[in-house]
């Protein structure tokens, strides 16, 4: 007995009542699912505004209401349009732009800066990354932080 | 110490204070110490020992005061006790079979003093009341749809609504009706529903995350929540919402309804802060016991504090300036060297009205981290 792990007894194993949290059950219950089509308009009206040289509306395009509720492809695809966008800023004018965003959307720019260093693509832009996080965090604080690692609407 | 919104500092103990509450008439002060529930007397403003109550085994995770002076202590040893005071100041414990099988989390006895709920880990709400037939107290189970644990209840004034919140991110109204303690006289005419039988799900309302504390402002029917994201909420029966953030992105992990328009919040930012409901919404109103000079922003502060590093080098002797530069590297967990201390040193974990008058707290209790309970003028 005493070489048993008790910590890791599974102490359920006999209870058909517990039902234990599963990934569904902390999934916000969305009212509605995007479809890919309208994500792939705002990318393509994304790419037209970065194109143009208005990276401030295009930053503030990308980070309002980001396809929470879309699948996991659907998402991936939004965050490379707003990688993109983000990387087309220059150094000089992020701290403005940061400025002039809403606390939401601060938010959830902080989130795509999270998602992009976790994965490839994003870490291979990982200096911008940092670069706009820095800017964030001076104008508002730990707030999107503590918020990103809390919110269960994930980018 | 001459700081105006603190009324009282008392250290109690060298171990966190989960949990506290003080009797009907603020003479008995019970506060939780690791396995121990500690009842503290005041004479002449100084709190003395005067019970330990010791049958838990496992860390006292909250405790609570009835109106007529009941303790009741619950724990992660997954029992609750009640504590019937006996003439000669002892207490006499009572076990509480619960019928959970994980940690007891908080405790709130129902306005009437006649029952209390415990919720838990287990994914379960346990309401218990007393049996006079069988000298026993009951526990009656509330478990749908709860996914997650329970980590804060509330007991509207009419003793049948019970809000509660927990990790899976739901704030949920249960009625908590018990046939024969309860009238239905009590919830006639409320805004939140029809029929009350135990059990029922009253009311649900999504929130996404960890939700730390709940409380009924029962006069307005409305319900106010902070969230683990450093948010304060308020709901009603018409399902509005409003949020407000945490000046300082911290979260909070308790609340207190000051009156129908102003809310106490505080938690990791160690010291309190009040929100008020203006025509625009809830929103910012002022610290509490907050020192001036942590106003400034991180950076600002660390920026001060070298700049004075370099100044103070250039008079004093290499080896001297060296000793200090690594004292004052030291920060000792704060976030710069010259942050002035806020009176809890640590996180609040609950505050509690401490006097009222008119539906109006003047004076609000805290417990910490770090051992005190302080009272706070508003």
């Amino acid at each position: 007995m005493a070489e048993t792990n008790w910590r890791r007894i599974d102490i359920d194993a006999f209870d058909p009542e517990s039902g234990r949290l599963t990934r569904k059950d902390i999934e916000p219950p969305y009212s509605s699912q995007i479809t890919s089509q309208e994500v792939s308009s705002k990318i393509s009206q994304l790419r037209s505004l970065a194109s143009s040289g208005d990276s401030k509306a295009a930053v503030a395009l990308a980070v309002s209401d980001p396809p929470y509720s879309g699948d996991e492809a659907t998402k991936n695809e939004y965050f490379k349009a707003v990688l993109e966008t983000l990387s087309t800023v220059r150094q000089a004018d992020i701290a403005g732009i940061v400025g002039d965003l809403t606390p939401v959307q601060q938010d959830a720019l902080v989130k795509y800066l999270y998602k992009g260093m976790s994965v490839p693509e994003g870490q291979r832009q990982g200096g911008i990354l940092l670069a706009w996080f820095e800017r964030v965090t001076q104008v508002a604080g730990v707030r999107p932080v503590s918020h990103f690692i809390n919110d269960r609407n994930t980018v | 110490m001459s700081n105006p919104s603190v009324s009282a500092v008392f250290k109690l103990v060298k171990a966190p204070i989960y949990s506290h509450c003080f009797s009907q008439d603020k003479s008995l002060l019970a506060v939780t110490c690791k396995n121990d529930c500690l009842v503290y007397r005041f004479t002449n403003g100084t709190p003395q020992l005067v019970a330990t109550l010791s049958n838990h085994d496992k860390t006292v995770t909250a405790v609570d005061i009835s109106i007529h002076g009941r303790i009741v202590t619950c724990s992660q040893d997954r029992n609750a006790y009640v504590w019937e005071p006996l003439s000669d100041g002892t207490y006499k414990p009572t076990l509480v079979l619960l019928r959970i099988n994980r940690a007891a989390t908080c405790v709130a006895w129902a306005p009437n003093g006649y029952k209390f709920a415990v919720g838990s880990s287990a994914r379960i709400i346990a309401v218990c009341y007393y049996e006079q037939e069988n000298n026993w107290w009951v526990s009656k189970h509330i478990k749908k749809p709860i996914k997650s644990t329970v980590g804060c209840l509330s007991w509207h004034a009419n003793g049948v609504l019970l809000a509660s919140g927990g990790t899976d991110g739901y704030l949920r109204i249960f009625s908590g009706f018990i046939k024969g303690l309860d009238s239905k006289d009590a919830v006639a005419g409320s805004p939140w529903g029809e029929k009350f039988p135990f059990g029922a799900l009253v009311r649900e309302f999504y929130h996404g995350c960890y939700i730390e504390d709940v409380q009924w402002r029962s006069s307005v029917e409305r319900i106010g929540y902070v969230s683990h994201e450093g948010t304060l909420n308020v709901v009603d029966s018409a399902n509005n919402h409003s949020q407000i953030n945490a000046p300082d992105g911290l979260p909070f992990n308790t609340l207190l309804w000051i009156n129908d328009h102003e809310i106490l919040c505080a938690g990791f930012s160690n010291h309190p802060v009040l929100f008020t409901e203006a025509a625009g919404g809830w929103q910012f109103a002022k610290d509490l016991d907050k020192p001036a000079s942590a106003d400034s922003s991180v950076h600002n502060a660390v920026n001060n504090n070298e700049d004075l590093d370099e100044s103070e080098d250039a008079s004093t002797t290499f080896g001297i300036s060296a000793l200090r530069k690594f004292k004052q590297l030291d920060l000792k967990g704060k976030v710069s060297a010259d942050v002035n201390e806020t009176t809890h040193e640590n996180t609040i974990t609950q505050l509690l009205s401490y006097k009222e008058a008119n539906g109006q707290v003047t004076q609000a209790s805290a417990c910490g981290l770090d051992g005190k309970v302080v009272i706070y003028n508003i």
